[in-house]
C-alpha cells in the first residue's frame, strides 16, 4: 500500500482525545477512513501496521482525525511532526433526501465521523439531531465541537447519565439514523432504530492492511463475514448479523 | 512509478520451472486482494491470489489479526468463495503475467480434486499447495507435519495436475526433510516458508487475542535460513517467502538460493513498487542480472562489488 508523508498542521488536545489536522487536498466523503502511522525510513517496525481512523473533518485542504492514545502507535501519532497516510478508504455514509429528520449517534471515539457527516447534511439541507455518549467527563470534551448536541456520560458527570440512547430517547420518529461507536452500542442503536428508517452504522475493527488484502477486519453478516475496510466501514444495519 | 527493464537497463527477468517471470517478485498468497491490484502494476513476475478451497469457507470469527513488533499474527481461516466461484472470477487476477493458484483442502482427496479442476484451466500456469492447513484424516496435524504426509499429498497432486508445475509451500518446522520429500514426490518447486506459529495475549482483558501465524520482517532471518538450507539440498527451484520488506531483502533471499521471492505482509505498509525499485538499484550497482543472484552466496568467489542501495521512498503532499 502506498503511503504519503504529510506534515501535521495542528494537534488539539480534547480531554481524553487528540484531534490531528494535516494538509490533504484529496476527496474525502463522510464515513471514509484514513490509515495513518508515524513516518519511518522506509517503514517503521514497531509499531509495524498503520492504524485506521475515521475522518473527523475535511475543509479547505485540511483533513483531521480523532484518536485516543491507547498504545505505542497512537502515542507516537500524538508526538510526530510528520505522519504517513493513505486515504480515502472505505464506503461512505449514504445520504438520502426526503427522509425527514436524521439522528446522529456517536459513542466515545466513534463520534469522529459524525462531524464531517453533519457538515454534509447541513450542506444538503437535511435537518438532524446529534447525540453523543462518553465514558466520563474527560472523554466528553470533544462534544464542544458539536454545538447543540445532547450528551450522555456513563458516570453522569456531564449531561444525561447512561448511554447515548439515554440521551436520545426513542429513535422511531427519525427518517434516517447514522451511528458510529463500539459494536455493542451499534447493536443497541440498530434495535432502537426499528425497521422503517435508513440506519447506517460505521463499525470499529482492528485492521491489518486497510485495502482488502488481509481479510483481518471482518464483521459478521448473514451467511459469513465481510471486510469492514472494503465492504464497510459503513453498513446498512440490516446487513450486520448482530 | 513503474520500473521497466527498458528504462533501467537492468535485467530483472528470472525463469521459474521454465516459466519466464519479468521480475522475481510474486505476491504471497492471501496478501493481495483484487481491490489492490491497481497499486502493483509492473511489480510482479507472477500473480498468486488467496488460497482456494473446494467449497467456500467463511473463515474464523474476529479478532483475526494482531500487531506484533515488526510483524503481525493472523488467523483468517482461509476465508474464500470456493473454487467454482474463484474460477468464474479468474479474469480479475489476469494481469497479463503468469497466474499461479494456491490451493488447500481438508484431505489428500480434496487437494487432488482441486488439482484436477485446475489442470483443465489453461490460464493457470502453476499450482501452489498450501501444506500448512490441517489434515482432518491425521487428527488435524498439518499436511507438512511429516515428510510422509508431504510425500503422499504431492504424489497425489502431481499425478493429476497434468503438465502444470507444482509449488509445495512449506512451513519452517522440518523444512529440510519436507523439502526433500516434496522434491522426491515430484514437486517442481518449493515455497519456503509459511507463517510461524504464534500467539498474542491481551493482558488487559486476560484473554488470548489471536492464535495463528506470525508474518512480517520479524520472521525474515528464520525464512532466510530455511531458504539457504533447503536450496543446499534440493535441485528444484526455491521461492523465498517470509518478511521480505526491501529490495535488499529480495537480493538476500536470492543470494541464499531463491529463484523468486514472495512479498506479503510488508505490502500492507509499503508500496511494493519501492521494493522493486530498490532491488533494481541493487542490480544496477552490482552489474548483475536478477537470475545471476540465485545461490551466489555459496559461490567461492562472489566476484561482485557490494552495493548499498538507498531505500527508495517517495514523499509527496496531497
Amino acid at each position: 500500500m502506498k503511503f504519503y508523508r504529510v506534515n501535521v498542521e495542528e494537534r488539539e488536545a480534547l480531554g481524553s482525545y487528540t484531534l490531528l489536522r494535516y494538509r490533504w487536498n484529496g476527496p474525502v466523503e463522510p464515513g471514509q477512513f484514513v490509515m495513518a502511522r508515524t513516518a519511518g525510513y522506509p517503514i517503521t517496525l514497531d509499531p509495524f501496521l498503520a492504524r485506521p481512523f475515521s475522518f473527523y473533518d475535511h475543509d479547505g485542504g485540511v483533513a483531521s482525525f480523532l484518536f485516543e492514545v491507547r498504545g505505542r502507535g497512537t502515542a507516537l501519532l500524538d508526538a510526530a511532526s510528520s505522519i504517513e497516510v493513505t486515504a480515502p478508504l472505505g464506503k461512505r455514509f449514504r445520504i438520502e433526501l426526503g427522509l425527514g429528520r436524521a439522528a446522529l449517534l456517536g459513542g466515545g471515539i466513534g463520534v469522529a465521523p459524525l462531524k464531517i457527516l453533519g457538515r454534509h447534511l447541513d450542506a444538503m439541507g437535511v435537518p438532524h439531531d446529534v447525540f453523543l455518549g462518553f465514558a466520563d467527563a474527560a472523554a466528553s470534551v470533544v462534544a464542544k465541537d458539536f454545538p447543540g448536541a445532547e450528551v450522555a456520560t456513563m458516570d453522569g458527570a456531564v449531561g444525561t447519565r447512561g448511554t447515548v440512547l439515554n440521551a436520545s430517547g426513542a429513535l422511531t420518529n427519525y427518517g434516517a439514523i447514522y451511528s458510529c461507536g463500539p459494536n455493542s452500542m451499534l447493536a443497541a442503536v440498530k434495535l432502537a432504530a426499528g425497521k422503517n428508517s435508513l440506519c447506517q452504522l460505521s463499525v470499529e475493527e482492528r485492521m491489518g492492511c486497510g485495502n482488502g488484502s488481509c481479510n483481518g477486519c471482518v464483521v459478521p453478516v448473514h451467511g459469513g463475514y465481510v471486510r469492514s475496510c472494503i465492504e464497510g466501514p459503513v453498513f446498512d444495519a440490516e446487513v450486520l448479523a448482530w | 512509478m513503474v520500473v521497466r527493464v527498458q528504462e533501467t537497463g537492468v535485467d530483472l527477468e528470472v525463469e521459474l520451472f521454465g516459466i519466464p517471470l519479468r521480475t522475481p517478485l510474486i505476491p504471497a498468497s492471501g496478501t493481495l486482494s483484487k481491490e489492490a491490484l491497481d497499486e502493483v502494476e509492473g511489480v510482479y513476475g507472477a500473480m498468486l491470489p488467496k488460497t482456494t478451497t473446494p467449497v467456500a469457507r467463511v473463515g474464523n470469527p474476529p479478532p483475526r489479526v494482531a500487531e506484533t513488533p515488526a510483524g503481525m499474527v493472523n488467523s483468517i481461516g482461509l476465508q474464500n468463495p470456493g473454487v467454482e466461484r474463484f474460477l468464474q472470477d479468474l479474469e480479475v487476477f489476469d494481469l497479463g503475467i503468469p497466474l499461479f493458484v494456491s490451493v488447500a483442502g481438508d484431505t489428500v482427496a480434496e487437494f487432488a480434486s482441486l488439482c484436477e479442476i485446475l489442470s483443465g484451466v489453461e490460464r493457470i500456469s502453476a499450482v501452489e499447495l498450501n501444506l500448512s492447513c490441517p489434515n482432518v484424516e491425521c487428527g488435524g496435524l498439518a499436511f507438512c507435519a511429516g515428510a510422509s504426509s508431504v510425500e503422499e499429498l504431492v504424489v497425489a497432486c502431481r499425478s493429476i495436475v497434468g503438465n502444470k508445475p507444482i509449488l509445495a509451500k512449506l512451513t519452517n518446522e522440518g523444512v529440510v526433510e519436507n523439502a526433500r520429500a516434496a522434491e522426491a514426490a515430484g514437486a517442481d518447486g518449493l515455497t519456503v516458508i509459511n507463517t510461524l506459529p504464534a500467539l498474542t495475549i491481551d493482558a488487559r482483558t486476560r484473554k488470548v487475542l489471536v492464535r495463528g501465524g506470525l508474518s512480517g520482517p520479524a520472521i525474515k532471518p528464520v525464512a532466510l535460513r530455511a531458504v539457504y538450507d533447503v536450496s543446499g539440498v534440493v535441485d528444484v527451484p526455491v521461492v523465498g517467502s517470509g518478511g521480505v520488506a526491501s529490495g535488499t531483502d529480495v537480493a538476500e533471499f536470492m543470494l541464499a538460493g531463491a529463484t523468486a521471492v514472495q512479498v506479503g505482509t510488508t505490502s500492507f505498509v509499503r508500496d511494493p513498487q519501492e521494493i522493486l525499485a530498490e532491488f533494481t538499484a541493487y542490480l544496477k550497482e552490482s552489474g548483475l542480472g536478477a537470475s545471476q543472484l540465485t545461490g551466489a552466496v555459496r559461490s567461492p568467489d562472489p566476484g561482485v562489488p557490494v552495493p548499498r542501495p538507498k531505500p527508495v521512498h517517495k514523499s509527496s503532499r496531497h
